[in-house]
């Protein structure tokens, strides 16, 4: 065990190993942008729907399948699904695999973040809404003043979900040929290597934990709630300015 | 345009959709500018919907609603809102927006500058007398009755010639209750905004009202009329038990004691004879004498120290316990009454003694 051990800390310190185009840095970029991407088209597919409907008070039954959806959809079979699609496409061939495996984590990504949008903005206290109605907000302007806001921290809580799950799922990009750390998972069955599958699963936990923290940071961040117990800089009054104006 | 009223209801419908039974049924109404109405009735009377159907949060399914002679239905929503104090039980303070920016929203909405919407701000927090510190706090921050005010001050803010407000002091305790409809009544003679008040509280109406309307299931418009003339006639059986048995003793607290005529005894002047002031006090039926002269009223004395007294001016007089002054209501005046030994209450005005306001007088006012 030991041994073992010392062989995976052996490998992460061999500098050779970080560099390159097949060198660890080189995997986890891979991995990482492909990532980023999926979560970020999911999210533009995802949240301005999501917002929207939830807004008008439509879609309950969208939202209601998003998460059985979402429960139910099983990636790796989407990515088995995806690669002879996409293949059959020849502008989606290259580089391998990439698109399908895009494509899977953008389909994984959506329904957790349509879901925590939707039930932000739905939840949002209908006197809230009515008040702001009532004083003559537009409807806009209720969305982005006022619902969008107060549901920020469920929406960034949906977007933390999806990352760490896309995160998670990009592992399996390496199955249809392309990179990223499932490459060292993949590379180390076919060669019997588990110092290569430790190091692959160890990165991917690490990134996958990495995305939630910073995730979950952000999603505190955004609360605009928080700023309660911050006080804010003080507005001039018209005391201060020495102004008297006349009711 | 003279006798525009400010706010008109023709002849105005509401089914909502999936419904068969009206919310509101072919129900005219007209508010004068600068008149607070009270919309009062059980719930599923449509107080409520009427509301909401001025500043067009509800569109009515027939009929006609006039803001100072315009369709409200000519006019772009959004637009006609700004120009529409709008105050709910909920409050619906943002959460997230200071206590000053809250009261800003509507000036901000306009476009004001930031100087203009602060010196407003300031303006409000004196006029409902909140402490200035709160400014910068956020609503949960407040206290129910705090949060009441700066809704209040938020649907002020724009300086709106109508406000509408739908059971504003409904979400707090009595007596805060109390204080803050002291407080839109003396807000009220300041600025005399047309004022359109959902209640379920029949006693808030008459304090609050020039005018009340009583609605039925249904948004049947029973009675429209002034608080008194509902309380002396109601216009039928519903109104009757609406206003509840305690109708005379309501009326009474919205008659001052002014408004009935005061008894000189019984009362003798300091200088009167002992057998005077038996004679007054059996004319009268009662066992104490008051000396009065004139507008000053020296005291009283129990029946029985006349005995063996030799002139009144000699005897001790006692202070008048139960007094009253002449803009008390006569609701104040029958709870000092009754308790009072004398069974009558002295009645200033000022300094200045009018006369004595007995049982039976007040009694005379619970039967009319």
């Amino acid at each position: 065990m030991i041994q073992f051990l010392g062989d995976v800390l052996g490998y992460l310190l061999d500098p050779s190993n970080w560099t390159g185009a097949r060198g660890l840095f080189s995997r986890i970029w891979e991995h990482t942008s492909i990532s980023g991407l999926g979560v970020i088209l999911a999210g533009l597919l995802s949240l301005p729907p999501a917002v929207l409907l939830a807004h008008r008070r439509r879609g309950e039954f969208l939202a209601v399948s998003a998460v059985n959806l979402g429960r139910a959809l099983p990636s790796f079979g989407v990515v088995g699904v995806m690669f002879p699609i996409t293949l059959s496409i020849a502008a989606l061939t290259s580089p391998l695999g990439y698109w399908a495996t895009l494509i899977a984590l953008v389909l994984l990504a959506m329904p957790p973040m349509f879901v925590n949008a939707f039930t932000a903005v739905r939840d949002v206290d209908d006197s809230l809404i009515e008040a702001a109605r009532g004083m003559g907000m537009s409807e806009s302007r209720v969305l982005l003043g006022v619902e969008i806001p107060l549901g920020l921290p469920l929406i960034m809580a949906g977007v933390r979900t999806a990352a760490v799950g896309v995160v998670a799922t990009a592992t399996l990009g390496a199955v249809v040929g392309y990179g990223g750390l499932g490459r060292y998972i993949i590379d180390g069955f076919a060669q019997g290597n588990d110092v290569l599958i430790f190091v692959g699963g160890l990165l991917v936990a690490l990134l996958a934990l990495a995305t939630e923290v910073g995730f979950g940071w952000l999603e505190k961040k955004v609360d605009p709630l928080r700023s309660r117990r911050i006080r804010p800089p003080r507005i001039p009054t018209l005391r201060d300015t020495g102004i008297r104006t006349h009711p | 345009m003279p006798n525009v009223p400010a706010i008109e209801f023709r002849q105005v419908e509401k089914i909502y959709p999936g419904s068969s039974a009206a919310a509101v049924t072919d129900l005219s109404l007209e508010v004068a500018e600068g008149e607070t109405v009270a919309l009062i009735g059980p719930s599923g009377c449509g107080k409520t919907t009427l509301l909401k159907m001025v500043n067009r949060l509800i569109e009515p399914t027939a009929g006609m609603i006039r803001v100072f002679g315009n369709d409200v239905r000519s006019s772009n929503p959004v637009e006609l809102r700004r120009g529409i104090g709008y105050v709910i039980q909920q409050v619906g303070l943002l959460p997230h927006r200071t206590v000053a920016q809250n009261i800003g929203t509507v000036p901000e909405l306009l476009g004001w500058d930031d100087r203009r919407v602060w010196a407003r701000v300031d303006e409000l927090f004196d006029l409902i007398q909140l402490d200035p510190e709160l400014r910068d706090r956020y609503p949960s921050d407040l206290s129910g009755g705090q949060r009441q005010r700066v809704g209040v001050a938020r649907a002020l803010a724009a300086d709106p010639p109508i406000m509408l407000m739908d059971e504003p002091f409904g979400a707090v305790d009595p007596i805060v209750r109390k204080a803050l409809q002291q407080q839109f009544l003396e807000v009220q003679k300041r600025l005399g905004k047309t004022t359109v008040l959902v209640t379920h509280d029949i006693d808030e109406a008459i304090t609050l009202a020039d005018r009340v309307a009583i609605l039925n299931l249904g948004g049947i418009l029973e009675q429209f009329d002034p608080p008194m003339a509902i309380l002396r006639d109601p216009a039928n059986a519903f109104v009757m038990s609406f206003l509840g048995h305690d109708r005379g003793l309501k009326r009474l607290s919205l008659l001052p004691i002014s408004s009935v005529k005061l008894v000189k005894g019984p009362a003798v002047s300091r200088s009167a004879s002992i057998e005077e002031a038996r004679e007054m006090m059996e004319r009268w039926g009662v066992d104490w004498i008051a000396l009065a002269d004139g507008d000053v009223l020296h005291g009283w004395v129990p029946g029985e120290e006349l005995d063996g007294a030799s002139d009144l001016a000699s005897l001790a007089l006692r202070r008048f316990e139960s007094w009253l002054t002449s803009d008390a209501s006569l609701l104040d005046a029958l709870d000092v009454v009754v308790s009072s030994r004398t069974s009558a209450a002295a009645v200033f005005d000022g300094d200045r003694y009018l006369g004595m306001l007995s049982a039976e007088t007040i009694g005379r006012e619970i039967v009319t």
